[in-house]
């Protein structure tokens, strides 16, 4: 799957309010290309809203959007944690949560992002300097004003962490002026972002941390909702699943959907009771081998919206702010930019054969051929700005009544 | 039963009999056979089988423990009622792990009476367990307060794991229930994994777990005296079934038992004994948080619950038909242990004081409630405190069981959505999950075993080993 400028989002997980926010931080479709990492329904109370959006806009801009699955796009989940309960509920019969069923059973598995550019193209903040030639990760809040930018130095390794706010009122850097701050609940501004440090344990939250990237600088970028499986070594080797069908509870295509990395070495047993942990080595190996500079993925909770680890060869988005309504994390989305060379395309989709434009730009190459770009890399990972938005105001959205508290429970 | 029927059942027992001595390392196989404790019901007993010749047990006494074994081989009258046919004596007969199933094992498991009538008989507990654990640990350890001798029989039930590699789950009712909760999930355990024990034990306080001397006033129910309980009673068993090591446990706590056990896995005391045998634990339907809010509306509910019962039966009835326990098979099997006949004994004035609504009607309602739960609230607190807290830190595999998603608190929502530990969900269930799906129940236990079992884990190689052994990767 190919598509340049790509925005990468993680999970939604129903919370539809939240994910105009998102439209409203990220820009609309089409002018923007979006990339969806699963996990649209469930939990939040508009998971139907929530998944027909996307898939209307699939439909109708097949080419600038791109859905993938996530665990929660299965029959066996929905019915356990909302989704079903709310088809039910909204029509008085499962016929759509079937039809919906049927349609996750066609989601990708996972895609690759190529043709992202070294060099962040211009924001879309205006009082903001335009991004200087070596920045590789710029972090902006709902209003695009860039809360924090880290740049490439000649060593990849050494970066200078340097932490360069321009806020347009003259704020402190260290409170980065994030909107909507009023509406949302307290204690959930991301006061690690404007100083990442290496964080803790991998799911803990501790910050949205960015090291800069020793990745390979190819600028492929494999976008998958959980992460890597033992089975797959390869990328090539996700074509060969046969997706379309419900998760099954073991092997690759289970695990792709349901894995997380971890700070430990090799494989690890995955406390979610299915899929893997996987270490650093396993992430880089496979970035080496398969020539991709980031893995992005979603599937964990981040309470700073992203979480790039291992020396930024993978990153957790996610963008379900305020999760389940009290979580208080904010979200964050993953803005790719374009090679201008126009270069640095391929097109490995297996479902673009018929499409107008073949789901490529111009010069395309043949099918399945990679062509990379032969272009002078800077190093480091292609550029990359995170754009950190809140939950949409409450009184935006109709809560239902919580559930009366349990009748027994000695 | 025909002549015929006799005959087979008598050559498969005696078969079973043969395959215990060859399985089993203990000094006392004769223990595993039985006679049918005096106050098992007939009627439990399909298709006349209750009538089946029995070799008499030896009832094995120690110095401080004693076992009362119960039917441990085939044709046991472990007929359940009314579940399905092929889950006849699936319990007692993989007790020996070598007595293959035949085809003609629904012999056995005949519904008593016409399918639609439903009987709501009491279901002993010998259908289920292997044995029963009477287990004196050493006069109460606990420092706390000077008053000794504090004397506290410890009853528990038992099915041994077979093998040095069969897992022992171990299993911690809830507040104001029995160790005969687990029970229909026990046999649903042993007809997925033959291999697995378990060990049910009565808290203190509940069941038949006794305690004399001490002081007197309301049994000491905190969380820390619970917690050493259990660690002591694995040990004790540990001890009186002279196993070498404890096999590889997992602990199963349901409701206020789900706190114990997250608090004995979290002290680390398990792990630190040889063997490494902890391999992780599984919590069925208790979150801090909503624990919490439910609290406040504990006594109403209590208030509502019916003070005495006339018969078991009655007890049982009010159970089914209050959807408290869903399912009439666990209904059958737990709730005789929670009801305590007064009718005899007129020492209960406290029981009789305590609960409210005292209509005081006990001569038509002689059966009471064993544990007075109103009477245990001063501890309601203690008890799921920190839960959440210590229930992600603690080490070993992770399991949480819940009877809806909304009980998740904020803390186990962060965690899940983190993947630090697995949930499931029945939203079917009541309360009592383990008892109204105790099928399913069971699937997830064995799952969460198999996964969380060391010695069967293989993982794919470290690039650090691939890259020690020369290899390009």
């Amino acid at each position: 799957m190919v598509v340049r400028k790509q925005k990468i989002c993680g999970d939604i997980h129903g919370q539809f309010h939240d994910l105009m926010e998102l439209f409203r931080v990220g820009g609309d479709v089409p002018d923007t290309n979006y990339l969806f990492m699963g996990d649209f329904v469930d939990r939040g109370f508009y998971s139907l809203e929530s998944f027909l959006l996307l898939l209307c806009l699939k439909v109708r801009y097949p080419d600038r959007m791109t859905l993938i699955r996530g665990n929660h796009e299965s029959r066996q989940i929905t019915t356990v944690y909302g989704f079903y309960d709310e088809c039910l509920r909204k029509y008085g019969s499962a016929n759509v949560w079937r039809y919906c069923c049927d349609i996750f059973d066609y989601l990708a598995l996972g895609a690759i992002v190529l043709g992202a550019s070294n060099t962040l193209s211009p924001g879309n903040d205006p009082t903001t300097l335009p991004a200087e030639e070596d920045t590789e990760i710029e972090v902006c809040n709902a209003d695009g004003h860039v809360m924090s930018r880290f740049r490439r130095q000649g060593g990849r390794i050494n970066l200078i962490r340097e932490t360069q706010t321009i806020s347009p009122k003259g704020a402190p850097s260290s409170s980065p002026p994030v909107n909507g701050t009023s509406s949302s609940p307290s204690g959930s501004a991301p006061p690690a972002v404007g100083a990442p440090t290496n964080t803790g344990p991998p799911g803990s939250g501790a910050s949205g941390s960015s090291g800069g990237s020793v990745g390979n600088p190819a600028g492929a970028v494999l976008c998958v909702h959980g992460g890597l499986s033992p089975l797959i070594d390869m990328v090539d080797k996700i074509r060969l699943l046969d997706r379309k069908q419900e998760v099954p509870h073991e092997g690759a295509m289970c695990d792709l959907l349901w894995s997380d990395p971890d700070e430990i070495d090799g494989w690890g047993l995955s406390p979610r009771g299915a899929g893997f942990l996987f270490g650093a080595d396993i992430v880089k190996v496979f970035n080496h081998k398969n020539d991709l500079s980031l893995i992005a993925r979603a599937h964990q909770l981040v309470m700073e919206g992203f979480k790039e680890m291992f020396d930024a060869s993978i990153v957790t988005v996610w963008s379900a702010p305020n999760y389940c309504y009290r979580c208080g994390n904010v979200a964050a989305l993953l803005e790719l930019s374009e090679d201008d060379s126009g270069l640095g395309i391929f097109a490995r989709s297996n479902g673009d054969v018929n499409r107008s434009d073949g789901g490529m730009g111009q010069g395309a190459p043949p099918r399945g051929v990679l062509m990379e770009s032969d272009l002078a890399r800077k190093g480091g990972g292609p550029a990359r700005r995170y754009r950190v938005f809140q939950a949409a105001p409450q009184d935006s959205r109709g809560m239902p009544a919580k559930k009366p508290v349990a009748d027994y429970f000695l | 039963m025909s002549d015929l029927q006799k005959k087979w059942a008598k050559a498969k027992l005696s078969s079973a009999m043969a395959a215990t001595a060859t399985v089993f390392n203990e000094a006392d196989e004769d223990t595993l056979m039985s006679d049918v404790p005096t106050d098992t019901t007939s009627a439990t007993v399909a298709g006349g089988a209750g009538g089946f010749p029995f070799p008499t047990a030896t009832s094995r006494k120690n110095l401080s423990v004693s076992t009362t074994a119960a039917g441990g081989g085939i044709g046991f009258g472990g007929s359940i009622p009314e579940q399905d046919d092929d889950s006849s004596s699936a319990s007692s007969m993989s007790s020996t792990g070598t007595v293959i199933p035949s085809p003609g094992r629904a012999l056995f498991a005949r519904p008593m009476g016409p399918s639609g009538g439903r009987s709501l008989d009491p279901i002993p507990w010998t259908t289920y367990f292997e044995r029963e654990l009477f287990l004196t640990t050493p006069p109460s350890t606990s420092s706390e307060n000077g008053t000794e001798t504090e004397q506290i029989t410890h009853h528990a039930y038992l099915t041994s794991p077979v093998g040095p590699k069969g897992p022992l789950f171990v299993t911690h009712h809830g507040a104001g229930s029995s160790g005969l909760s687990f029970a229909v999930l026990s046999s649903e355990i042993r007809k997925r994994l033959p291999t697995a024990g378990i060990l049910s034990i009565d808290a203190r306080g509940h069941g038949s777990t006794t305690t004399t001397g001490g002081t007197p006033g309301p049994v000491d129910l905190s969380l820390s005296t619970l917690s050493t309980d259990l660690f002591n009673v694995i040990q004790a068993t540990k001890t009186a079934m002279h196993w070498p090591e404890l096999p590889p446990i997992i602990l199963v706590g349901h409701s206020l038992g789900g706190a114990v056990v997250t608090d004995l896995a979290h002290s680390g005391r398990l792990s630190s004994t040889p063997g490494n045998s902890f391999l992780g634990y599984a919590v069925l339907d208790v979150v801090e948080g909503s624990a919490m809010d439910a609290l406040q509306s504990m006594q109403t509910y209590l208030s509502t619950r019916p003070t005495g019962f006339g018969s078991l039966k009655d007890g049982i009835e009010w159970h089914v038909r209050s959807r408290t326990v869903k399912n009439a098979v666990s209904a059958r099997t737990s709730v005789p242990a929670l009801l305590v006949d007064t009718s005899s004994s007129q020492d209960k004035e406290d029981e009789k004081g305590n609960i409210a609504n005292g209509s005081n009607k006990s001569s038509s309602r002689p059966w009471r409630w064993r544990t007075d739960l109103a009477a245990t609230q001063p501890f309601w607190e203690d008890w799921f405190v920190g839960l959440s807290k210590k229930f992600l830190e603690a080490k070993g595999g992770k399991l949480l069981l819940l009877a809806g998603t909304d009980r998740l608190d904020t803390e186990l929502t962060i965690g899940q959505m983190q993947g630090k530990y697995a949930l499931q969900v029945f939203p079917e269930a009541g309360h009592f999950i383990h008892e109204d799906l105790p099928e399913k129940t069971a699937n997830v236990l064995v799952d969460f075993y198999r996964r969380n079992d060391r010695s069967s884990l293989v993982l794919p190689p470290k690039v650090s080993e691939l890259l020690a052994q020369g290899k390009r990767v």
